[in-house]
C-alpha cells in the first residue's frame, strides 16, 4: 500500500489555506423540498471549521446526501444559503465549487474513459492546465496503487478499484474541502482501513473533510466533530463524548440508537435478560 | 489559456473522445449508410429517374444526404451521450464542477455538432470524387449546414436531458426526426408531389433546410432563401435559449 501514516510518498493534497475564512462550509437555514413533496431538509444550519474532520451521521433518508448535493450543485436548495470558504455555493458558485472535491456514495465513473482519463478530464473541468494535470494524475495513480490500471476503462475495474478512482478523482484538483458520502459502504475491511489512512493523511495536510457514514466506529475514530441529522434536521452536534453525554449514554453508538429511538438494541443490554 | 477555456475545452474534449472511441459505430456506420443511399438512389435508381430540376438525380440528392448525415448524427450523439451520462450519473462530475450553464450546454452541443460535421465533410469529399458536385453558393451551403447542425445538436441535447429511458430517444428519432427528414425533400422535389402533399410539405421545417442546402450546392431553391435563413436562424436561437434556461435551472439534471 502506498499510503500509510508513515509513508514517504508526496502529499496527496496541497490545500492552500486562504486568510480571512475559518469556516469551510456554512449552511444557513437550508431547506429542500423535492417535487414529490418530500421535505428532505428543514432549515438546516451547520458550520464546519477549516481543518475539521466532520462526521454527519443519521439513518437512511435523514438528509445527509441531500445536504451534500445542495452544497455541490447536484441539487438546488429551496431555501437558505450555503457558503464554502465564504463563497456562495448555490447561485454564483464558481469559487465555491473550485474548493470542493466530492466522492459520492454511488460509483459514478464514466464507462468510456480510462482511469487516467477520468482524472485528467476532471482536472480539466476544474481548470487545471495540461502539464499540471499530467503530474497530478501520475502522483495520484501512484498513491492509490492504480498506476498499472491507468489505461484500463473504468467499467472493467473491480468494485474496490472503482472506489479508489472515485476518491482519487475527488482529490485531483486539490480541494480545500473534501466531501466523502459513505466512502466505505460495501468495501472490504482491507480497503476500508486503507481509505481511512488516505483521508487521515489528507486531513493532516490541511484539507477539511465532511464524512457521512453508517459505520459509527469509523466516525468515532476519524472525526473530531460529529453532527446527527434526522428527519431533515440537525438534532445534535459535538464531539463523540459530548454527544454521548447529551443523550445520557456511554458511547456514540448508544447516542445514535437513542436518536433513532432504538435504545433496546444497545450492546450494553446484551445478556441482561439471559437466565 | 484561462481556467474557463481549459474547462470548456475539457468538457468538449470529453464529448469528442466519446464518439472517437467508438468510431466504428459513430462515424463508420453512418458513413456506410450515406454511401448506400448514394449507391441505391444514384447508381441504381438514378439511371431510371434521369434528371431532376435540370441536374442528374444522384447530384440532386447529395446535398440532402449531407444535411441528413449532419442532422441525424448531431441529434443521436447528443441525446445518447447525455442519457448515458445521466444513467451512469457520471454527468454529476461535470455538474458539480465550476462550469457554468453556458459552458456545459455548448460543450454538450459541440459533441454532436462535430460528429455530424465530420461525417458530412467526409461524405462531401467522397461524393466530390465520385460525381461532379457543384458548389454554386459556398457561403449558403456552409451557413445553412452549420445552422442545421447546430439546430439538431440542440434538439439532441433537449431530448437527452428530458429522456428517462432509451426508448424516449428512439421514439423521437424514429417517429419524429426521420419522417420529417425523409419527407422534407431530401430524395425528391416537393413540386413533383400531388396535392395535398405538396402543400403539407411546406409545413415541414426540414423542407426549408433542405432547400437552403440545395441552393448552396446547386444554386436553385424552391423557397425564399433570405426568409428561410431568417426562420432557421430564429428557430435555432429559440431552441438554444430554451436549452440555456434548462441548464440554468437544472431541470432534469439537478435534483
Amino acid at each position: 500500500m502506498q499510503l500509510s501514516s508513515e509513508t514517504s510518498s508526496p502529499p496527496l493534497n496541497i490545500a492552500t489555506p486562504r486568510a480571512g475564512h475559518d469556516i469551510a462550509l456554512k449552511a444557513i437555514n437550508v431547506s429542500k423540498r423535492y417535487p414529490t413533496g418530500v421535505e428532505a431538509l428543514k432549515n438546516v444550519s451547520l458550520e464546519i471549521g477549516e481543518g475539521d474532520f466532520f462526521g454527519l451521521l443519521g439513518p437512511n433518508g435523514a438528509g445527509k446526501s441531500t445536504l451534500i448535493h445542495c452544497s455541490t450543485g447536484l441539487a438546488r436548495p429551496t431555501g437558505g444559503e450555503i457558503e464554502i470558504f465564504g463563497s456562495d455555493a448555490v447561485d454564483h458558485y464558481e469559487a465555491a465549487r473550485e474548493a470542493v472535491g466530492l466522492a459520492p456514495q454511488d460509483i459514478n465513473l464514466d464507462w468510456f474513459l480510462t482511469v487516467a482519463e477520468t482524472l485528467d478530464f476532471h482536472g480539466g473541468y476544474f481548470g487545471m492546465r495540461k502539464k499540471e494535470r499530467k503530474e497530478r494524475v501520475d502522483e495520484l495513480l501512484e498513491a492509490f496503487s492504480l498506476t498499472d490500471k491507468r489505461h484500463e476503462r473504468t467499467r472493467t475495474l473491480s468494485g474496490g478499484m472503482k472506489r479508489r478512482v472515485v476518491l482519487a478523482r475527488a482529490l485531483m484538483h486539490r480541494p480545500r474541502l473534501l466531501i466523502l458520502d459513505e466512502p466505505t459502504a460495501g468495501v472490504d475491511v482491507e480497503l476500508r482501513l486503507e481509505l481511512w489512512q488516505y483521508v487521515q493523511q489528507v486531513n493532516t495536510e490541511g484539507t477539511t473533510i465532511l464524512l457521512t457514514t453508517h459505520y459509527l466506529e469509523e466516525a468515532e475514530q476519524l472525526c473530531n466533530k460529529i453532527a446527527f441529522i434526522n428527519g431533515g434536521e440537525i438534532v445534535a452536534e459535538g464531539t463523540s463524548g459530548q454527544l454521548a453525554s447529551k443523550f445520557g449514554v456511554s458511547s456514540l453508538e448508544d447516542a445514535y440508537l437513542a436518536l433513532v429511538g432504538r435504545k433496546e438494541l444497545s450492546r450494553a443490554h446484551v445478556g441482561e435478560d439471559s437466565p | 489559456m484561462s481556467p474557463k477555456w481549459v474547462r470548456f475545452y475539457a468538457l468538449t474534449n470529453r464529448e469528442v473522445s466519446r464518439f472517437v472511441k467508438i468510431k466504428g459505430q459513430t462515424i463508420g456506420a453512418p458513413l456506410l449508410e450515406t454511401f448506400l443511399y448514394i449507391s441505391i438512389f444514384g447508381a441504381a435508381l438514378g439511371s431510371r429517374v434521369g434528371e431532376l430540376d435540370g441536374v442528374k438525380y444522384v447530384v440532386y440528392v447529395i446535398p440532402g444526404l449531407i444535411l441528413m448525415a449532419w442532422a441525424i448524427n448531431a441529434f443521436t450523439n447528443n441525446a445518447s451521450s447525455i442519457l448515458q451520462q445521466k444513467f451512469q450519473r457520471s454527468i454529476d462530475d461535470q455538474l458539480s464542477s465550476p462550469a457554468g450553464p453556458m459552458q456545459l450546454l455548448m460543450a454538450l452541443t459541440l459533441g454532436g455538432f462535430l460528429r455530424g460535421m465530420t461525417i458530412s465533410v467526409l461524405t462531401f469529399l467522397a461524393a466530390s470524387l465520385l460525381v461532379d458536385l457543384p458548389v454554386d453558393h459556398a457561403w449558403a451551403a456552409v451557413i445553412s449546414l452549420m445552422l442545421v447542425g447546430f439546430f439538431f445538436a440542440q434538439l439532441g441535447v433537449l431530448i437527452g436531458v428530458r429522456a428517462e429511458q432509451f426508448d424516449d430517444v428512439s421514439f423521437a428519432q424514429t417517429f419524429v426526426l426521420q419522417p420529417l427528414i425523409f419527407l422534407g425533400g431530401v430524395f425528391y422535389s416537393a413540386s413533383l408531389l400531388p396535392e395535398p402533399y405538396q402543400t403539407l410539405t411546406h409545413f415541414n421545417p426540414v423542407y426549408y433546410m433542405t432547400s437552403l442546402v440545395r441552393y448552396g450546392f446547386l444554386g436553385q431553391a424552391d423557397v425564399n432563401v433570405p426568409l428561410s435563413f431568417l426562420a432557421l436562424a430564429a428557430a435555432t436561437l429559440a431552441l438554444f435559449l430554451a436549452n440555456y434556461r434548462i441548464f440554468k435551472t437544472g431541470y432534469k439534471l439537478r435534483a
